[in-house]
């Protein structure tokens, strides 16, 4: 976990690296053996769903999450993935290249954006992005085709696992890998850009492109989140794969969990999943508006997301029961 | 194209082109003044719209009513907003403020989605008829939408550019702490601007609601042409964005014709990645700005 205050040990981080790696690994391998372990469907549903969303997650954050740059485009990426990999499996091309067709056309889509407001600072690429989601959607509604307003039907009927295994590679995948990045000398790099984008290109970080690769990675990843998704739903419509709410989870899932962290995105999409099962019975139509409370408090009074703070909380309630307790805790490490 | 057929696109051009300054005056105002993006902008559009929905159709006055109602009913809620949650993130990184007017949006459209439905809703009330000018036919309904935008506009831009709050506003969009340093009260200027950028959106929306369906998304689809035109204009610069409102009417007027409306919004779009990448502070805007 990066923090900004340097007095954060380092030896400390570093030595719980691996096993939280092994623990997420581990976590994602189980996820992805439960087509196989005999639990109810809806229980499936509700960890794929938490693994959709964490990718989504991931995939923002490790744009916007790290450098600061908001991108309102992810769930356009997705949509984009999801596209492609459909009307690439529908072409009889085999499941890997329809995977990386994925990826590549949301990358491609990507630069469109990164090309052109990735050199300026501050809004330019949040507007960039803005807009792109609502172009992709009237482009895709035009276009002969992507099957324009009424969407494509995936041909082939896949086995029920195959999505649920591929999103819970793709999130325990992403989530290794932003903890991995968060710790490395380009990590680093990223952080200085976030901090002080003027200072940062002052002493030689080629913050340009660094942004750009982050973005594409970013968009790939996203685009990967896509395609799996496009498996797992297998009908796709514009209206809902464009839709706002995509783009909302992407951003909402690592803000509520706490923003350039690996393991904050986790907690955001737990607790997003859990949010929208529990008012899908009480009150179904007010989901927006209450997740829109939730990033709204959370970003004004808790801006480091829920899992900085509840390890906050954790670690204040250690320093006031004592030493004892303290020294338990270490030696419980 | 005939001499007629021109004119006739280029009014209804101007119709759009006006309803989206009111939109794009309010978001410039706000972005110069308190150097906030006001992603929730659209919401109060909608908000204007169904005020006036529900005024036309259950209490049956006239649609033009709704205007002044609307804009006092937005100003209130913008001086509500910028009370209870913008003065207490203002200094905060962007990014975070950024969010919060995004959360204030998603909160709209959620309330408004679910106290609506999403059913498109119009009414039949207001202005009829149309008026012939040498072939040009201008319907009355948009002809008073016209009227109304451009005596607001007018108002707007007065206060702003001539009037001492005016100086005030510009003054804190040029050097924030140099205007508090003369005695300027930064937290109330910010309060006026932001409630009357407001007030301007919901009465937009009212005049939506005349020419237009209401639905929970309407506001949204205005907001972002109308950032499209704030980014054109350069960001902030109040000018900028009137003269990029009504360009941005007429090409849209022009292209909806040639082709249709779909390709019509992509082209606005597109003109926007290339303006960003040619002109990345805007069109009129300074360097520094952006």
């Amino acid at each position: 976990m990066i923090r900004e205050r340097p007095a954060t040990p380092v030896r400390r981080t570093v030595r719980s690296v691996r096993p939280g790696l092994l623990a997420a690994a581990a976590l994602a391998a189980l996820a992805a053996a439960m087509p196989w372990l005999g639990v109810s469907s809806y229980a499936r549903t509700l960890v794929y769903y938490t693994a959709y969303f964490l990718t989504l997650g991931q995939a923002w954050n490790l744009m916007s999450g790290l450098t600061g740059y908001v991108s309102f485009a992810h769930g356009a990426l997705a949509g984009i993935g999801a596209y492609a990999a459909v009307i690439a499996l529908n072409a009889e091309w085999p499941m890997a290249a329809a995977l990386g067709a994925a990826a590549a056309t949301a990358v491609l889509a990507s630069l469109v954006i990164g090309a052109t407001s990735l050199r300026l600072r501050g809004t330019a690429f949040t507007f960039a992005t803005l807009f792109f989601q609502e172009l992709v959607l009237l482009v895709v509604r035009k276009l002969r085709f992507t099957g324009g307003p009424g969407g494509i039907v995936l041909s082939e009927i896949l086995p029920v696992w195959l999505p649920h295994v591929m999103m819970m590679v793709l999130a325990g995948g992403a989530s290794i890998a932003v903890a991995l990045l968060c710790r490395s000398r380009v990590g680093v790099r990223i952080l200085a850009i976030k901090n002080d984008e003027v200072a940062a290109a002052a002493v030689g970080i080629d913050a340009t492109r660094l942004k750009l690769v982050l973005f594409c990675a970013s968009a790939g990843l996203a685009g990967l989140a896509g395609a799996a998704h496009g498996l797992f739903a297998a009908s796709l419509y514009p209206d809902v794969l464009f839709s706002v709410d995509v783009s909302l989870v992407a951003l909402a899932v690592p803000l509520i969990g706490g923003v350039a962290t690996a393991a904050g995105p986790l907690a955001g999409a737990v607790v997003y999943v859990g949010i929208r099962e529990v008012l899908q019975s009480i009150a179904p139509g007010l989901h927006v508006t209450i997740v829109g409370l939730l990033l709204l408090g959370v970003v004004m009074f808790m801006n480091e997301g829920v899992a900085v703070a509840i390890g906050r909380a954790a670690a204040r309630w250690r320093g006031h029961g004592g030493r004892q307790r303290a020294r338990a805790a270490a030696g419980d490490d | 194209m005939s001499l007629t057929l021109a004119c006739q696109l280029v009014m209804n051009g101007l119709v759009f082109g006006a309803l989206l300054g009111l939109v794009a005056l309010g978001l410039a105002l706000i972005f110069g003044v308190m150097r906030v993006v006001n992603f929730a902008h659209g919401e109060f559009i909608t908000l204007g719209a169904y005020a006036t929905f529900l005024l036309v159709t259950r209490l049956a006055v006239p649609p033009l009513t709704g205007v002044p109602v609307a804009l006092v009913l937005g100003a209130l809620a913008g001086w509500f907003i910028q009370r209870t949650v913008l003065s207490r993130v203002s200094g905060r990184p962007e990014l975070e403020v950024l969010m919060v007017t995004y959360a204030l949006s998603v909160v709209g459209l959620g309330l408004f989605s679910q106290g609506f439905g999403g059913d498109f809703r119009s009414y039949a009330e207001g202005p009829t008829g149309n008026l012939r000018l040498a072939g040009v036919v201008v319907g009355w309904r948009s002809l008073s939408v016209l009227i109304v935008c451009l005596v607001m506009g007018a108002l707007t831009l007065l206060l702003v550019q001539r009037s001492r709050t005016g100086l005030g506003l510009r003054a804190i969009a040029q050097n924030r702490d140099a205007s508090a340093a003369c005695g300027i009260n930064v937290p109330r200027s910010e309060q006026l601007a932001f409630s009357l950028a407001v007030g301007l959106a919901a009465a937009a929306g009212a005049l939506v609601s005349l020419i237009g369906t209401t639905t929970p998304t309407v506001g949204h689809e205005w907001v972002l042409d109308g950032f499209v035109v704030v980014v054109l204009g350069g960001m902030g610069s109040i000018t900028g964005a009137v003269v990029a409102s009504l360009a941005l009417g007429l090409i849209h007027s022009f292209a909806s014709y040639a082709l249709d409306d779909s390709w019509a919004r992509i082209l606005t779009y597109l003109l926007l990645y290339l303006a960003i990448l040619v002109r990345p502070h805007g069109l009129l805007g300074r360097r520094a700005e952006l």
